[in-house]
């Protein structure tokens, strides 16, 4: 065992945008020793009684994909982008180094599976009996390297399904019920969103956001603009819009209007003039702890950040259409960004220079923690194994006491439940893991399941252009339906059938095989690819005890380490939803007299079969609900500021605090959240340098 | 004569020939697809990829294809008769076609520059994604070489 020896004031696992936000929000604070309060860098003038927090980040993947000093993160990008110009399946982890010492779950991976034996073929072992269809990616900055993008926020009811629609759930191996309200309310994650937003760098038009809310867009997003100016839609999402504006489509519980969104998108646009100066998150001391503030600073407008090794780069989204799984220029949001700010701070002299500080230590994959129970069930140690090369599997074990430091899990929603399930403790109550006093780590697993339907629009719309979707249907994100069915958000894909069809490799294919060539093979190909058109259906889905992440002695990493042994399966509820967008689409496309070419099969790896009828979905990459937050410490891992129940040094952020997925893309949300639980980190700090 | 020294030899007629079959598989003319700064490597890289003798063969027949048919219906029939619908020199003329269109042989891309040439990109107005992007709002409206 080799302790890291210089103490830490936290110690942060995982550089994920979760990671990276606290990160950033932290080291922009300093401790004022005289005030005993924590302030923000900007207003801690230069008093000799300034104490800086030292934080020490844990990255599973490889050191090149963290050192951001602007050749060396260029260098690693533009080879992520060679491999993908390379990679024939470009599947969203393509571009990315697939590790052997830190593996990430894989969609090429998955497979149907024959119960009782699990597919064991990639990274997660999957017991089923449905396979869970998304992946993530274990590198520096994490999954938001592969991310599209899109961050609708969550509406007020999504927060409360239980007091507005009556819904609940079966606790785990129990008959009882219990509420999925969330332990806080839209109202008070709002400014929280706000700084979400300005940290992201969100393009939208406020006004233009329509959903099937009672409040008004005044009362959802109050006096506000997003940062950005709204980032174009598509020729295709006009064509669309204009064939379906104004009429309705009929479901089993009654007519629901459709409305057309412009998605709000985390990708640059034109910096929006009203939106003012550029702002700084900053604590303000209450009497007891601290609130988070969006404060506009009076020294700089607010500018567009393009890639991490030049700011210049990636001003403007392009219309690379790559998005997932890689933007060239860095013009989409990733949370290198946040960790570089994170990482360097400005100087006296307005340069940016190294925070010392602040130390991220890579290719260590942390796999446990130990807990002193005699010092209140704290968290006494990290412990990791540090691997030598991306070719070797030998490794280092390491470990680093914490009794003095905060430590924050933020290795998303398969690995945080994963390292808290492999930290076991035994008390005179018995044998015992981290966290999970309620025994809900690890459960709850959610994902939107996006039911794909594609076909040929009677006129080109030429797809394959722009960011992967730039309008959706919000209709259904909500109403009295949820009672019965799940809601669900529809994007409009601008990359033509990609996704469900392979295209356009298949449609080449295809018609070479209809011995097709020449001239007409050329019109029979421009004619199908620029008249497709893809719909999704993101159905959410309600947590569920059963559906979790488990660990097992039996299947080990290369490490040594457990992988994440899965069970996943669907209820009637989502599947009659299923059904209910299916009908939704139909009528869609015979109002916009779309040929319908979707087909699911039996050869589909995801699919169940309803009333008699066979749907199949895919994964959406929002892995949520595996460690939810709660009001009560018998049915949750953390309170509302990401805190556990158990362990009075142990916060735990990421999609897995959702305690209900609602219909938008999680990371808006998780990003909001996370911020806010900095207020309370901020006020433990404080008691911890006191001392 | 030593044909396969004679085909390694860029200069020669056998490179012609397989441009011009190329263009009446593709459907592209020998401008466009030279413009994809591949054609020397496309053809260096099937002559490694197939026996020598079937692709001299295919050259050949190919040869003789376009230098007998006069008009573009002529040729079309003979390329029906003699290359689709003969098995062998189909499914040579098929990896052909989708090595122009998308950059690959047998799923493989051939190298970086390939991805990004694929002429289906071409063909349907847009662009390989990640690469040639045509900027910003640009797909806010109709293509614009689809207004001529
Ligand atoms: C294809 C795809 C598209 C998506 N599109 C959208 C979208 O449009 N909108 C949206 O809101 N969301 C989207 N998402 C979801 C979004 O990417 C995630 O919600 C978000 O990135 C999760 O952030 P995180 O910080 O919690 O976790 P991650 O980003 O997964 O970060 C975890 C970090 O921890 C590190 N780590 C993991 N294990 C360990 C360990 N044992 N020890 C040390 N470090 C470790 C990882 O390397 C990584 O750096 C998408 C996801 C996918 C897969
Ligand atoms: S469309 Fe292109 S430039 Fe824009 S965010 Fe996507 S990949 Fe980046």
């Amino acid at each position: 065992m080799n302790p890291t020896h210089n103490k830490k004031d936290v110690i942060i696992v995982g550089t994920g945008i979760a990671g990276s936000l606290i990160a950033k929000l932290l080291s922009d604070h300093v401790f004022d020793a005289t005030k005993g309060k924590m302030v923000h860098r900007a207003d801690a003038g230069k008093s000799d009684n300034i104490r800086e927090i030292s934080i020490l980040m844990y990255e599973a993947g490889l050191e090149a994909g963290i050192e951001l000093d602007s050749v060396s993160s260029m260098t690693t990008y533009n080879e992520y982008i060679r491999t993908f110009y390379r990679e024939e399946a470009k599947v969203p982890n393509s571009p990315y180094p697939n590790l052997k010492q830190a593996p990430s779950p894989n969609v090429l991976d998955m497979e149907h599976i024959v119960q009782p034996y699990p597919d064991k073929k990639g990274y997660l072992v999957q017991f089923g009996p449905m396979p869970f269809a998304s992946d993530a990616i274990r590198v520096g900055g994490g999954t938001t390297l592969h991310w599209l993008g899109t961050t609708p926020r969550m509406l007020p009811n999504d927060f409360k399904l239980t007091e507005k629609y009556g819904i609940k759930i079966p606790k785990p191996d129990s008959d009882e019920k219990t509420a999925v309200d969330w332990p806080i309310s839209y109202e008070e994650l709002r400014p929280y969103y706000e700084m979400a937003e300005f940290e992201i760098g969100v393009s939208g038009d406020v006004s233009r956001q329509e959903y099937p809310i009672t409040e008004k867009t005044e009362e959802y997003y109050g006096n506000y603009v997003f940062p950005m100016e709204e980032i174009p839609q598509s020729y295709m999402d006009h064509k669309i819009i204009e064939g379906l504006k104004g009429t309705s489509v009929k479901l089993s519980s009654g007519e629901i209007p459709l409305m057309m969104v412009p998605s709000p998108q985390g990708r640059n646009s034109i910096p929006n003039p009203k939106y003012g100066k550029t702002k700084v998150i900053k604590a303000e001391p209450k009497d007891s702890g601290y609130k988070l503030v969006l404060d506009s600073s009076e020294k700089e407008e607010y500018k567009a950040l393009g890639s991490v090794w030049n700011p210049y780069m990636g001003e403007r989204c392009e219309g690379n259409a790559s998005c997932v799984p890689i933007c060239p220029v860095q013009a989409k949001y990733n949370a290198l960004k946040t960790l570089k700010k994170a990482l360097y701070k400005m100087n006296d002299n307005d340069n940016l220079s190294r925070n010392l500080f602040m130390q991220i230590q890579a290719q260590s994959v942390v796999y446990k923690l130990s807990i002193d129970q005699n010092d209140s069930h704290k968290i006494s140690k990290v412990h990791l194994r540090k691997y030598i090369s991306k070719e070797k599997t030998d490794f280092v074990e390491e470990s680093i006491d914490t009794s003095d430091a905060i430590v924050i899990l933020a290795a998303n929603a398969f690995e945080n439940p994963k390292i808290l399930l492999n930290s076991k403790y035994t008390t005179p109550e018995g044998v015992k893991t981290a966290a999970n006093s309620s025994d809900q780590v690890g459960r709850n697993l959610m994902d939107h399941m996006v039911m794909l339907t594609w076909g040929l629009f009677p006129e080109p719309v030429y797809p394959y252009r722009g960011p992967g979707s730039t309008t959706n249907i919000s209709s259904f994100r909500d109403g009295e339906f949820r009672k019965d069915f799940s809601a669900w958000i529809s994007p409009l894909d601008n990359w033509g059938w990609g996704w469900p069809a392979f295209s356009p490799g298949s449609d080449v294919a295809y018609f070479i095989k209809e011995k097709h060539f020449g001239a007409e093979l050329r019109e029979k190909l421009t004619d199908r690819l620029s008249k497709q058109v893809l719909f999704h259906f993101e159905i959410e889905q309600l947590p569920n005890p059963n559906n979790r992440v488990t660990i097992n002695d039996e299947y080990l990493d290369v490490l040594g380490i457990p992988r994440p042994v899965i069970h996943y399966e669907l209820t009637e509820y989502e599947m009659k939803a299923m059904e209910q967008a299916k009908d939704a689409s139909d009528q869609m496309f015979k109002r916009l007299n779309i040929t319908d070419f979707t087909k699911y099969t039996a050869e589909d790896k995801n699919s169940v079969i309803y009333n008699g009828v066979r749907y199949s979905y895919n994964g959406a990459g929002h892995i949520v609900g595996t460690h939810r937050m709660g009001s009560k410490a018998e049915e949750s891992v953390t309170d509302s500021y990401c805190k556990t129940w158990d362990h009075p040094n142990l916060y735990v952020v990421g999609a897995g605090n959702m305690t209900t997925l609602g219909t938008s893309n999680p990371t808006l949300t998780l990003s909001a959240f996370t911020i806010r639980s900095v207020e309370s980190i901020l006020a433990d700090l404080e008691i911890q340098l006191k001392k | 004569m030593n044909i396969i020294n004679k085909i390694l030899n860029v200069d020669d007629y056998y490179f012609d020939v397989f441009m011009s079959i190329s263009e009446a598989l593709t459907g592209f003319t020998v401008n466009e697809l030279q413009s994809t700064g591949l054609a020397e490597t496309y053809y260096t890289y099937v002559l490694k990829c197939l026996e020598a003798a079937t692709f001299v063969e295919f050259l050949t027949v190919s040869k003789n294809i376009l230098e007998s048919s006069s008009g573009e219906e002529e040729l079309k029939k003979a390329i029906q008769s003699e290359i689709i619908a003969h098995p062998g020199m189909n499914d040579i003329s098929g990896k052909v076609i989708t090595m122009w269109y998308l950059g690959t042989w047998e799923g493989a891309y051939i190298n970086d520059l390939s991805y990004k040439e694929g002429l289906v990109w071409n063909l349907m107005h847009s662009h390989p994604p990640g690469a040639k992007q045509p900027g910003y709002k640009s797909w806010n409206i109709k293509p614009v070489n689809t207004q001529s």
